[in-house]
C-alpha cells in the first residue's frame, strides 16, 4: 500500500470535517463531523504504526485510547443536545444563547 | 495483508471512494438521517481499511465501538430531535461558508505538498535497520496485550476512569 495515497486520504478527511464542524447549524450533525476527524487520525496513527512501527504497534495502542475517548465524547455530547433541545426546541447552533438570561 | 497487488489496489481504490463519497456524504446531505447512515459508511470503509493495513484488533474494535455504539447512538439522537425544522433549513451560500471552505482547502493542499515533500523511505530504511527483531512469533493482539498491561498500564486505568465519569455524566444531564 502507497503511504502517501493514505495520508492524503486522511488529510482530505480531516479537512472536510473541519469545513463540516464549522458551518454545520445543527448540533448532531457537528458531531458527526467531529467523528471524522477523530478518524482521520486514528487513520494516521494505524497507518504509521503499519510502516514505521510494526514491531511495537504502539500506534495501535494509542488509536484505541482515542476511541475510547471518541466513545466517551460520544456519550455526552447527544446528552448536552438533548437537554438543550428539551429547553429551547431548538438544536440549532447559531440560536443556542443560554447563557445570555 | 498479504494479498496479490491488483486485489490490492482494487479494494484500495474502492475503499476510498467510499470514504470520500461517504464523507461529503455526512457533510452535504440536507436531511441529518442520511448523513447518519453516511457516517456509518465512512466507519464500515475505515474498518475494512485498518484490516488491509495488518491492524486487525484495532479493526474489530473500530466496527464494534464506532458502527455498533457510536453511529447507533447518534441516529437515535438523530431521531430524537428530528423536527419539521430540519427540511426549511436549505439556505443560501453565504459568505462563511465561501471563506469556511477557502481556509479548509488551503489546509488540504498544504498537508498535500507536505506529504509530498517528505522522503518517507528514507525514514523507513532509518527505522527499519534499527528495529531490533524479537518477538516475532507473538500475534499483534497478543503484542497490544501485553503492552497495554504493562507499558501503557496507568493510562488504561485512566481511560476507564475517564469512561465512567462520562457514562455517569451523560445519564445525569439526559435524565430529569
Amino acid at each position: 500500500m502507497m503511504l502517501e495515497h493514505v495520508l492524503v486520504l486522511s488529510a482530505y478527511l480531516f479537512s472536510i470535517g473541519i469545513y463540516g464542524l464549522i458551518t454545520s447549524r445543527n448540533m448532531v450533525r457537528a458531531l458527526m463531523c467531529l467523528e471524522l476527524i477523530l478518524n482521520a487520525v486514528n487513520i494516521n496513527f494505524v497507518t504509521f504504526s503499519d510502516f514505521f512501527d510494526s514491531r511495537q504497534l504502539k500506534g495501535n495502542i494509542f488509536s484505541i485510547f482515542v476511541i475510547a475517548i471518541a466513545a466517551a465524547e460520544a456519550a455526552i455530547g447527544p446528552a448536552i443536545v438533548s437537554s438543550i433541545y428539551r429547553n429551547r426546541k431548538s438544536t440549532r447552533i447559531n440560536q443556542s444563547n443560554l447563557l445570555n438570561k | 495483508m498479504d494479498l496479490p497487488e491488483p486485489i490490492h489496489d482494487f479494494l484500495l481504490v474502492f475503499l476510498g471512494s467510499g470514504l470520500v463519497l461517504g464523507s461529503i456524504g455526512v457533510v452535504l446531505l440536507p436531511n441529518p438521517i442520511y448523513s447518519a447512515f453516511s457516517l456509518g459508511l465512512v466507519f464500515v470503509c475505515i474498518s475494512l481499511f485498518y484490516i488491509l493495513s495488518n491492524s486487525h484488533f484495532v479493526a474489530a474494535a473500530q466496527l464494534l465501538i464506532y458502527v455498533g455504539a457510536i453511529n447507533v447512538l447518534i441516529i437515535f439522537s438523530v431521531m430524537f430531535m428530528n423536527g419539521s425544522e430540519y427540511y426549511k433549513d436549505f439556505r443560501l451560500w453565504t459568505v462563511g461558508d465561501g471563506v469556511t471552505l477557502m481556509v479548509c482547502t488551503s489546509i488540504f493542499v498544504s498537508l498535500m505538498t507536505t506529504i509530498s515533500d517528505t522522503s518517507w523511505y528514507g525514514i523507513i530504511w532509518t527505522t527499519r535497520s534499527n528495529q531490533i527483531i524479537e518477538q516475532d512469533l507473538i500475534s499483534n493482539s497478543q503484542q497490544i496485550g501485553i503492552h497495554l498491561s504493562t507499558d501503557f498500564f496507568l493510562p488504561f486505568e485512566f481511560i476507564s476512569i475517564i469512561l465512567l465519569a462520562a457514562l455517569i455524566g451523560a445519564i445525569v444531564v439526559a435524565r430529569q
